[in-house]
């Protein structure tokens, strides 16, 4: 826990919990989002990602638990109270009022001149490329350019904290992309806190500085996505980020010298972990981890499916012991295999990350 | 061609039993109202075939005129009235209510089951000397003797909002209904209290739920005749009872036309205002 005056802790939740009803959205979740990053709440649908931002903007207040702003007690100060502002999933711009009355909006409230109003509402239109479009009405624009206008509102009163929840969702995926970019450089441009809301792992990966992957209301692992993706903690989050191969396995001896393992009809040593001889365990890599070719001592495999990506190959092998390694490599223009034919399949066992086997989650 | 000559039929034959309908229930005894108002009349009240314009000219009198002007300050009381208690309850069942609002909605519905006279009859009752408001004001100790609730310009107001209540909820329901609920947390997001929110968002986005209403309460109230000779004793002569009195009692028959003719057209004025102000409250969004 961090000391509440702290300024470089913008948002802080501690042990927030949420509950409708029966049901708890949020579990005693603790959590201190540092000003000026840019920090990603993922996971599936359901997992209290969206509750947690809503618990932050004010638009529901926490059962258990408080949430600072600042440093400061907001958990019962009321949404339109709180210094931060948000970009909703479908924009929420109101719709009988044109762009400029919308970005002006937050301006109007707070009774700034109708001169002040304009001139800050066209800056921020003509940051996110609006200008031309300031006396259109909502319905007139594309979805990427109420997604653009949406945000100039959320930015124009200059918030201490912007939460985003879910904004691209409704994008194409090139727009998508090129709004992933465009938010990023915003974002370190101003210097502005945004907690993002996404069940995207791909766009979290891409914009974060931090993020929390959550599941049942509460926080799996909070990471770099270098961290979550090179060093998942959990079957969850390896399997939930980024595509991943799961192999059963079996622990032979386990001791500080190394666990070892026996996997795919051989015995790799793995560092030391808190398994016993004779544990079903699961062992992760990802796909670009493993190679074609090796010596006899790698398993082997015969090609079943091949997907051309382009800049990728994207192999489906099938083992000899009946498992399915999923292994992409670069296209680097050397000659393409066919199905059917036979590899050996190398990896490094530093590459491996073992996880004791959930009986619901049992690999392929 | 053949099939579109056919759809053609079968238009016509779908169309043509509410045409015939309204042609000879509606349109006709219109017509009939129109000509009788430029009929003339014989000492007796007996139509006599010709045509005037002397029946118009008589209302452009000062007498008919303050009875235009009463009609038009009963309506629009009403209608005023009206939204400002329908909306709140529209307001309520729309964002509040939650799963009781069918059954909210239903319970507004109620009322007009019962045939219309009954119902403002029962508020004669309610009103009296010994009805049940005067017992109510008496037994909490408010009043001595019993009220004159009838026959007064309040008891009338009273019968009009009764009777008109539900015509006001039900459209600006239905525009509350479909707002929204993000662009109201959206007000609040960008620094606007629930009060400031109503105001700049959920009130113009309610709009052309509110110009309805007031159409549909402000016409038929320039036409009320029951309530305010039922409940206001029908001491201020309005142009219900003005066409009532013309035809039956005087036996103007061409007089009385010309004000039913006169009241349509009155009508037909508010329901292009309400066209016109739809239109830009339309163009707004």
């Amino acid at each position: 826990m961090s000391d509440p005056s702290d300024p470089a802790v913008a948002v802080e939740l501690r042990g927030v919990a949420k509950r409708f009803g029966s049901f708890t959205a949020v579990d005693h979740l603790d959590l201190a989002i540092r000003a000026g990053e840019f920090f990603t709440l993922l996971g599936a649908s359901g997992c209290g990602k969206t509750t947690t931002l809503r618990l932050i903007a004010g638009f529901e207040l926490p059962t258990e638990g408080h949430v600072l702003l600042g440093g400061r007690d907001v958990s019962e100060v009321p949404a339109f109270q709180r210094p931060v502002h948000t970009v909703f999933q479908n924009y929420a711009l109101f719709p009988h009022l044109s762009v400029l009355d919308n970005v002006a909006f937050p301006l109007r409230v707070r009774r700034l001149s109708r001169a002040e109003q304009r001139a800050r509402a066209m800056a921020a239109l003509e940051m996110v490329q609006l200008q031309g479009l300031a006396d259109r009405k909502p319905s007139q624009l594309s979805g990427g350019q109420q997604q653009r206008a949406a945000l100039a509102r959320a930015l124009v009163n200059e918030p201490q904290v912007l939460l985003l929840d879910e904004p691209l969702g409704a994008l194409d995926l090139k727009l998508r992309k090129e709004m992933q970019l465009e938010l990023k450089a915003m974002q370190r441009r101003l210097g502005i806190t945004f907690v993002f809301v996404t069940h995207d792992q791909e766009e979290a990966l891409t914009m974060s500085d931090r993020i929390a992957l959550m599941q049942g209301g509460r926080i799996v692992q909070l990471d770099t996505p270098t961290g979550l993706y090179d060093a998942p903690q959990s079957l969850y989050a390896a399997q939930f980020i980024g595509e991943t191969n799961l192999i059963a396995g079996r622990v032979v001896s386990s001791g500080a010298a190394g666990t070892v393992v026996e996997t795919l009809g051989r015995r790799m040593t793995l560092p030391p972990s808190a398994v016993a001889a004779g544990d079903a365990v699961t062992l992760a890599i990802r796909p670009e981890r493993l190679r074609r070719g090796g010596g006899t001592d790698a398993p082997e495999g015969r090609l079943e499916e091949l997907d051309f990506i382009g800049t990728d190959l994207r192999l489906v092998y099938r083992m000899a012991d009946g498992s399915r390694l999923v292994l992409r490599q670069q296209n680097d223009g050397g000659p393409m295999p066919t199905p059917g034919e036979a590899a050996r399949i190398a990896f490094s066992p530093r590459d491996l990350r073992l996880f004791p086997t959930d009986p619901e989650r049992t690999p392929q | 061609m053949r099939r579109a000559a056919r759809e053609r039929v079968e238009t016509a034959a779908l169309l043509a039993p509410s045409v015939v309908l309204l042609a000879v229930f509606v349109l006709l005894p219109l017509c009939i109202v129109a000509a009788y108002s430029f009929a003339l009349r014989d000492p007796y009240g007996a139509v006599l075939p010709g045509f005037t314009f002397d029946n118009y000219a008589e209302l452009f009198q000062g007498v008919y005129l303050l009875v235009f002007v009463n009609s038009f300050k009963l309506a629009a009381a009403t209608t005023v009235l009206c939204l400002l208690i329908g909306y709140p309850v529209a307001y309520y069942i729309a964002f509040k209510a939650g799963r009781a609002a069918p059954a909210l909605l239903l319970l507004l519905l109620i009322p007009f089951w019962i045939n219309f006279l009954i119902r403002i009859s029962a508020w004669v009752v309610l009103l009296g000397r010994g009805g049940l408001v005067n017992g109510a004001l008496q037994a909490s100790g408010l009043t001595d003797a019993p009220l004159g609730l009838l026959n007064t310009l309040g008891a009338t107001l009273v019968g009009m909002v009764y009777a008109f209540l539900p015509l006001t909820v039900f459209p600006i329901y239905a525009a509350l209904q479909p707002i929204d609920r993000r662009l109201l947390e959206a007000g609040a997001d960008l620094g606007a209290g629930p009060a400031e929110t109503f105001w700049r968002v959920t009130l113009p986005l309610s709009l052309p739920g509110v110009l309805a209403a007031a159409l549909f309460v402000f016409v038929p109230s320039m036409g009320v005749f029951a309530i305010p000779v039922l409940l206001g004793g029908g001491k201020d002569i309005i142009l219900g009872n003005l066409i009532v009195q013309l035809f039956l009692e005087f036996r103007n028959i061409p007089l009385g036309a010309a004000v039913s003719m006169l009241l349509l057209a009155l009508s037909g004025l508010g329901i292009l205002a309400y066209m016109r102000a739809l239109r830009r409250v339309e163009a707004m969004r």
